[in-house]
């Protein structure tokens, strides 16, 4: 019994395939999902998804979005998607140092909220790198 | 030769007609023969009139043919990224339900039009369903208003209900288009705009010579709430244990939210693919027109030709003729 995941952005299909077992984070913690889940539809937080296929984890970096688990099938749906493994290592980490100095300078609130977003996806970017090598 | 054979119609038509206007010899011939030809209706339509309009259809061909090309190629660009934008609203309407019939008391059209025109009927008939829809939904303790996208339904729409335009936004693909600019787009609709439902009127794109016109509805999140509790399609919806959020109706707002961009983003690409197919359509029906009638003028042009160089013959043959006695 394997799930079947499809990872949806606005521009294209990241993912749709079957995998053993995921780790989504969302809003309110991680959650672990195996085959024959109950059905959930949660928000999902910028951050990472693990992936299982075989005995392999693969990572991807999500960046917000919904997902949606029933029946042995996952629909996530996120702004936008990447997989750890086609993030470059050496421009992740120098988008998140351009995003920290972007946020030193920030002033005004929305200046900050947005600022501290882009600080979170670059994080993202980066763990989903390091998280692999 | 032409202007010979002109300047020798003119003079033979002149001769048996008592003109009211004396023949001024020092006006060129050709001035009088055009008088003369208006005076008694066209006896004989110049070889240069015909040519002229051979000219400006002939341009009017080309420029078509070019505008056929383009539209090719910017649908070309713009129909893999509408294509995978589908498979976004999907599991939106898997979850949420897509319910036209519902009765609602605050409606809000989206009308999606473009913003240049020679793209055929797409255009009036969004106009027109957004009509029908809004006859649909008035009525006691309803109401309902338009949010525009698009010079041309703005132009339709503002003749006949001014007073219901929330919205009107032009000038949507000076940029190509991007997920983040409709975002923040829906964002600025959705709180601007009470509403209850609202209904989105796009031209679907199946394929480069059919577009459907098609209306897909987003509902608020306590009309969702209110659905699911009734039952019926979105019945489902209660099955979901929802988390993520500190209470379900957050969850429910973010949700509906994210449904409307993607399904606004979706119902703009496909709209604009629309409009490039029936662009393409028109002007290459355009050129084709525009083909025949050049076909037909160059008929009336070697007709004129030939009748020019048979009478001047005859002219000369009887010329020739009367002085041998």
């Amino acid at each position: 019994m394997t799930l079947n995941l499809c990872v949806l952005t606005p521009n294209r299909i990241v993912w749709d395939s079957e995998v053993k077992e995921i780790i989504l984070s969302t809003n309110s913690g991680q959650i672990g999902v195996l085959p024959n889940h109950a059905p959930i539809a949660t928000a999902v937080d910028i951050g990472i998804l693990r992936i299982r296929l075989k005995d392999q984890w693969l990572t991807m970096a999500l960046m917000g979005g919904f997902a949606r688990i029933g029946n042995n099938e996952i629909t996530v749906l996120v702004n936008d998607a990447e997989r750890g493994s086609d993030i470059d290592p050496q421009e992740a980490q120098e988008t998140l140092e351009i995003a920290e100095a972007n946020l030193r300078k920030a002033e005004g609130k929305r200046q900050i909220i947005e600022a501290n977003l882009a600080l979170r996806r670059a994080r993202t970017r980066v763990e989903a790198v390091n998280a692999i090598s | 030769m032409a202007m010979a054979a002109l300047r020798r119609e003119g003079r033979r038509i002149a001769a048996p007609l008592i003109s009211p206007q004396p023949i001024n010899p020092i006006r060129s011939s050709i001035a009088s023969s055009d008088r003369e030809q208006a005076f008694l209706g066209v006896r004989s339509i110049s070889t240069q009139v015909v040519r002229n309009r051979m000219k400006s259809v002939r341009n009017i061909q080309k420029i078509t043919k070019a505008m056929k090309m383009v539209a090719a190629s910017k649908l070309r660009a713009i129909q893999t990224r509408a294509e995978n934008s589908r498979g976004l609203w999907q599991p939106f309407t898997a979850l949420l339900g897509d319910t036209p019939s519902v009765d609602v008391k605050k409606n809000v059209i989206v009308t999606i039009s473009s913003d240049k025109g020679l793209c055929g009927g797409i255009n009036s008939t969004s106009v027109k369903i957004s009509r029908g829809l809004y006859k649909l939904n008035s009525g006691p303790e309803k109401e309902c208003k338009y949010v525009i996208l698009g010079e041309k339904a703005k132009a339709q729409l503002v003749r006949d209900s001014k007073k219901d335009i929330e919205l009107a936004i032009t000038e949507l693909q000076k940029n190509p288009l991007n997920y983040t600019q409709v975002a923040v787009l829906a964002d600025d609709i959705l709180k601007n705009v009470e509403y209850d439902a609202l209904r989105i009127v796009y031209n679907k794109f199946q394929s480069v010579v059919a577009f459907l016109p098609t209306t897909s509805t987003v509902l608020s999140p306590e009309i969702v709430e209110r659905e699911a509790e009734a039952g019926g399609k979105l019945g489902e919806l209660d099955s979901y244990e929802i988390e993520g959020g500190e209470t379900k109706s957050e969850v429910l707002q973010n949700l509906t939210e994210f449904q409307f961009s993607c399904v606004m983003f979706n119902a703009v690409l496909e709209n604009a693919c629309s409009e490039q197919g029936a662009r393409m359509s028109a002007m290459d029906s355009s050129s084709r027109n525009a083909g025949d009638m050049l076909d037909r003028l160059t008929l009336t042009y070697n007709r004129t030709r030939q009748a020019s160089i048979t009478t001047e013959l005859i002219e000369i043959i009887s010329g020739a003729s009367a002085l041998e006695g």
